[in-house]
């Protein structure tokens, strides 16, 4: 117990109450031995050029939980997070070796459609990013680029997802009105909305709550402990702290390293590597 | 160190100095903007100060009368060209030239010597030609003719009036019958003259004046015949200045038209009534050139009559229009002499002066109850002579300002019906070789051919540009866009004149002899190159030993000039096999489609060419500009980038093309040495593909040399200017104003 004293200590810096996530998601670590895992990472190795960016990882992520990848800036959680829906290929420079297998499936096989796993490996970025069309449009996107058109299903498809982001109750009467009218929070939140509208076996999260307030920033972690039930979720932070509250694992990687991958709570309160209680304790990064 | 905000003497020169500087800088810039800005309203205000005279209404001077008139009737009154000299011929006196300034008697002369007879009839012949016909009591005709000599003694204009008379009298009828109404022109060597006497019996004699070589004589051959309206009575006849159509009128209001060609017989063409509803013809008079004559009536009103032909040769008089009407009965119509523009009197005092083609009233004004008998316009048209009628019985004289009587706006846009045409028609014809000419100013087919050409160099322009702005800035690796966007932003500098030269030169020709060739590249070229992707695909890998990288496109390069060859191949063979060698000959021979040389398909894709930068330039820049985070976010939602390419990055970039469209439209619609070169600048208006046309800034080009300063052609064209100014500011504005709010609408992107 004295690691939950040891992180709510830190807790006045993001000025949320995070209590009730904490009380549930300990409920959840029990089961951590027996999860299946999801993603495989087998040797993988990135270079852009010549500059190799990741080192020789290998990571199991377990299913409907959530991974969190910690490090300083330039360590290559992103990148890495990037691999497991290929969002790499879009980089012309980048080189890959190693294996990434999403349910034993190698996802760098050539006969993979690429198309096909990200619609798998849901992504949610940064800055919330929706288009410029109305909030039922941006929601019913990705059904629609399936080939999916009826009104019923599409409607249904569109509300699920809404209250699954927690979202309906505010746009549920403005869902033709453009999503580019909504807030910082509203538009991550219908982001992810539009990611889980196609219901993807993973969610990957490259820092949703960095260019949020502080609210909206509760409202995404408290988003995200919902979408755990359902969803196998990786997400990338640079908050220590949104590490420690979200997520049942935790990764921490540096200079393209995976340094250590572990139980959250183990791994912030007894990190087996000096680098890693280094850096939660604030000496670098 | 010193903490204050405020200039110390220690930083004074420096803070100054860099004061001053900013401040000269914002002046300059200020000074720049507001220059460009001023240019521009310069502009706008040069080209509405010159066409603003041509909606602005005539006006006429204060009259200035003369000396009161001894009792009889004047008979004719007129003005030399510079209105210096009038002459007016009397009934019994004869004639007189005047001074119009002083009044003074300038010569006096009689037509008459003997005074056993008195003048009954007169009339005037063609207005040109000057040619006055006067009947007399014992049945002779006598043709004068008033010649003005102008000399320059002490470089000072000076005029010299003499009366001609240029036949013996004539005798028409052996019975010396009173000549009581006369018609007649005298033109060169050939003279008609229509007299009726007192019943309603018409002669038609035809002079001719031969001249022997030898013997200064010469001897005049005359040719007649006779007409007779049994129980019916003529009040006024007129043959116009060709000498090939009499119009008599009778008193019952029927017109009829006779053809004078052979005046020994002469043949019944059409006969009308003239007159509407209880109304009575008073005169009518024919407009410069003879072609159309204006009728007057007892209740007003005006209208213009000529002779239209139609399908199968035959005329028949045709009323064409009708003007506002005067107040009162018509008393007398004076045509101007060069253009087809009338004055009018009426018995209630009114003058009014119209213009016949642009359908207008430039002019009306009371004159206190006078009434005008008699009326002529000057040569120039800047002046009126009058005599007025009982009692007041005085010659006076009045200024006009008219420059531009035939602009209206239905004179320019609307569909007129000109002399001699079959129908009202859509024509642009400012100039002609004679005087008489009437100008046809509509701006239809001049800015139907603006449009003509946007709309085709659009359809060649608008799919080439903006596809290969997404596919540059979508699809293209950064190396090869690198090459490709500045390559065909430089083509926008290719001076305009050269893309003219080689399509009207080079491209016209070659696309008449390789019209199937080039219509079957359209369907060959798509075909080979989707036939090529594919092939592409599925090619081993291990063959594509070069790593190309993005350069993928370059494999097209052979495969579209082996599509173009193999057009052009079966394209000739299609020629010679189907269309006896010329699709183009056969066209026109079979189908009955015109095909010129240098049409609207030459034009469209030179212009095309010439707009394709802008368009591409700006639209790539738009695609360009689509935020990556939404790309990204498509992929990642498992769209392919065809679909991300369709669904979020054209939606998101379509403001911008759009605005990118509205300014290549911008351009074409002012585009003026392609279409001045590559088109045969006929100003038509057909949908045709295969003809030309002329665009309203060709036309300028074309005109503005020849138009003579401040006339109305030459306004006209600064009108043609104007539209053209204006139709490219509202589509640049539309642009901007579309991509202003583009801007505000994605700046949270």
């Amino acid at each position: 117990m004295n690691v939950e004293s040891e992180i709510r200590q830190e807790e006045p810096k993001v000025a949320v109450d995070v209590s009730s996530i904490r009380s549930d998601s300990t409920d959840d670590s029990e089961q951590t031995g027996e999860s299946p895992i999801s993603i495989e990472v087998n040797d993988l190795s990135l270079f852009y050029g010549e500059a190799q960016a990741l080192n020789q990882i290998n990571l199991r992520v377990p299913q409907k939980k959530v991974t969190a990848f910690i490090g300083p800036s330039g360590c290559g959680k992103s990148t890495l997070l990037r691999c497991f829906n290929r969002m790499n290929d879009l980089i012309n420079t980048v080189r890959i070796t190693g294996k990434i297998k999403l349910l034993g499936e190698d996802i760098f096989d050539p006969a993979v459609n690429v198309a096909l796993l990200r619609r798998r490996v849901g992504m949610v970025f940064q800055k919330p990013n929706p288009f410029p069309k109305s909030i039922y449009d941006n929601v019913a996107y990705g059904l629609r680029i399936q080939g999916s058109y009826s009104k019923r299903v599409l409607d249904e498809a569109v509300e699920k997802a809404l209250k699954a982001s927690a979202l309906w109750e505010e746009v549920k009467d403005r869902l033709n009105e453009s999503a580019l009218g909504l807030s910082g929070g509203q538009q991550q939140r219908l982001v992810i909305a539009r990611a889980i509208a196609i219901e993807p076996e993973v969610l990957l999260l490259d820092e949703p709550a960095s260019a949020l307030d502080p609210i909206s920033t509760l409202k995404i972690e408290e988003l995200i402990f919902e979408l755990k039930k359902d969803y196998t979720i990786v997400i990338v932070t640079h908050n220590m702290q949104q590490a420690a509250r979200v997520s049942d694992y935790t990764a921490f990687m540096y200079l393209g390293d995976l340094v250590e991958f572990g139980d959250t709570k183990n791994l912030f309160t007894t990190p087996e590597k000096k680098q890693t209680e280094d850096y939660i304790t604030g000496r670098y990064g | 160190m010193q903490n204050s905000l405020l200039i110390t003497e220690e930083n004074r020169r420096f803070e100054k100095f860099r004061l001053l500087k900013d401040r000269i800088f914002s002046y300059v810039m200020g000074l720049g903007g507001v220059a460009v800005i001023a240019a521009i309203t310069l502009i706008f205000v040069f080209l509405f100060y010159s066409v603003f005279p041509l909606f602005t209404e005539a006006t006429v001077g204060d009259a200035k009368y003369y000396a009161h008139e001894s009792s009889d009737d004047i008979l004719y009154l007129a003005l030399e060209e510079y209105a210096e000299i009038g002459l007016k011929v009397k009934s019994s006196s004869g004639y007189e030239f005047f001074d119009t300034s002083s009044g003074d008697s300038l010569l006096t002369g009689k037509i008459l010597s003997e005074n056993t007879s008195s003048l009954t009839a007169f009339a005037r012949g063609d207005l040109r030609s000057r040619v006055l016909l006067l009947g007399t009591s014992n049945g002779y005709v006598r043709v004068l003719r008033p010649d003005y000599a102008i000399s320059y003694p002490n470089d000072l204009r000076k005029i010299t009036p003499t009366m001609t008379s240029l036949f013996d009298p004539v005798l028409v009828d052996d019975s010396f019958a009173p000549i009581r109404l006369i018609a007649g022109q005298s033109v060169e060597d050939e003279t008609t003259i229509v007299t009726v006497s007192s019943d309603a019996d018409v002669s038609i004699l035809g002079l001719s004046v031969e001249s022997s070589f030898l013997e200064e004589e010469v001897s005049v051959s005359i040719e007649r015949s006779d007409l007779n309206f049994e129980g019916k009575t003529i009040s006024q006849v007129a043959v116009d200045v060709e000498q090939r159509n009499l119009y008599v009128l009778f008193s019952d209001g029927m017109l009829e038209l006779y053809d004078v060609t052979d005046k020994t017989a002469p043949s019944l063409i059409d006969r009308v009534k003239a007159a509407t509803g209880g109304a009575k013809v008073t005169t009518f008079e024919f407009l410069s050139g003879g072609l159309s004559i204006i009728i007057g009536d007892t209740a007003g009103n005006l209208s213009q009559w000529f002779p239209v032909r139609d399908k199968d040769n035959i005329y028949s008089l045709v009323r064409i229009r009708e003007f506002a009407p005067m107040e009162g009965s018509v008393t007398t119509i004076a045509a101007e002499y060069d253009r087809k523009g009338f004055a009018v009197g009426d018995s209630a005092g009114n003058f009014a002066i119209y213009h016949a083609t642009a359908e207008q009233r430039v002019y009306f004004g009371v004159r206190e109850g006078s009434v005008a008998s008699f009326m002529s316009m000057s040569p120039r048209a800047d002046a009126v002579i009058f005599g007025l009628s009982d009692p007041d019985r005085k010659i006076g004289i009045f200024e006009v300002y008219n420059e531009h009587p035939e602009v209206s706006f239905s004179a320019l846009w609307n569909s007129v019906w000109y002399e001699s045409r079959q129908e009202p028609l859509f024509i642009w014809q400012s100039s002609a070789s004679n005087n008489d000419f009437e100008p046809k100013f509509s701006l239809t087919p001049l800015a139907y051919g603006t449009l003509k050409a946007t709309f085709y160099s659009m359809l060649f322009a608008i799919p080439l540009a903006v596809l290969g702005a997404i596919y540059t800035a979508y699809f293209m690796t950064p190396r090869m866009r690198a090459v490709v966007k500045p390559s065909l932003e430089i083509m926008a500098a290719l001076p305009t004149v050269i893309l003219g030269f080689l399509a009207g030169l080079w491209l016209a020709p070659l696309l008449e002899e390789k019209l199937p060739g080039f219509t079957l590249a359209l369907l060959v070229m798509p075909l080979l190159v989707i036939l090529a992707a594919y092939l592409w695909n599925r090619i081993p890998e291990s063959w594509k030993r070069f790593n190309l990288e993005g350069w993928e496109a370059l494999v097209l390069v052979p495969v579209l000039g082996l599509a173009a060859w193999l057009s052009l191949i079966m394209g000739d063979f299609i020629q010679v096999t189907f269309f006896n060698g010329s699709l183009t000959h056969w066209m026109s021979t079979e189908m009955g489609i015109t095909y010129d040389q240098r049409n609207s398909l030459v034009v469209g894709m030179a212009i095309g060419f010439a707009v394709i930068p802008t368009i591409f330039s700006i639209s790539e820049d738009a695609v360009f500009g689509v935020p990556r985070s939404l790309t990204m976010g498509s992929l990642a939602l498992g769209a392919t980038a065809w679909q991300t390419a369709l669904r979020v990055v054209l939606l998101t970039a379509s403001p911008g093309i759009f605005s990118a469209i509205m300014i290549g439209m911008g351009r074409a619609v002012g585009e003026t040495m392609i279409v001045l070169m590559a088109t045969g600048n006929t100003p038509i208006m057909d949908l045709n593909i295969f003809e030309g046309f002329r665009a309203l800034s060709a036309n300028i080009a074309v005109e503005m040399p020849e138009a003579e300063v401040a006339s109305t052609h030459y306004r006209i064209l600064f009108l043609a200017a104007l539209v053209l100014f204006l139709v490219t500011f509202m589509v640049n504005t539309i642009a901007e104003v579309v991509r202003q709010r583009l801007r505000e609408k994605y700046s949270s992107l």
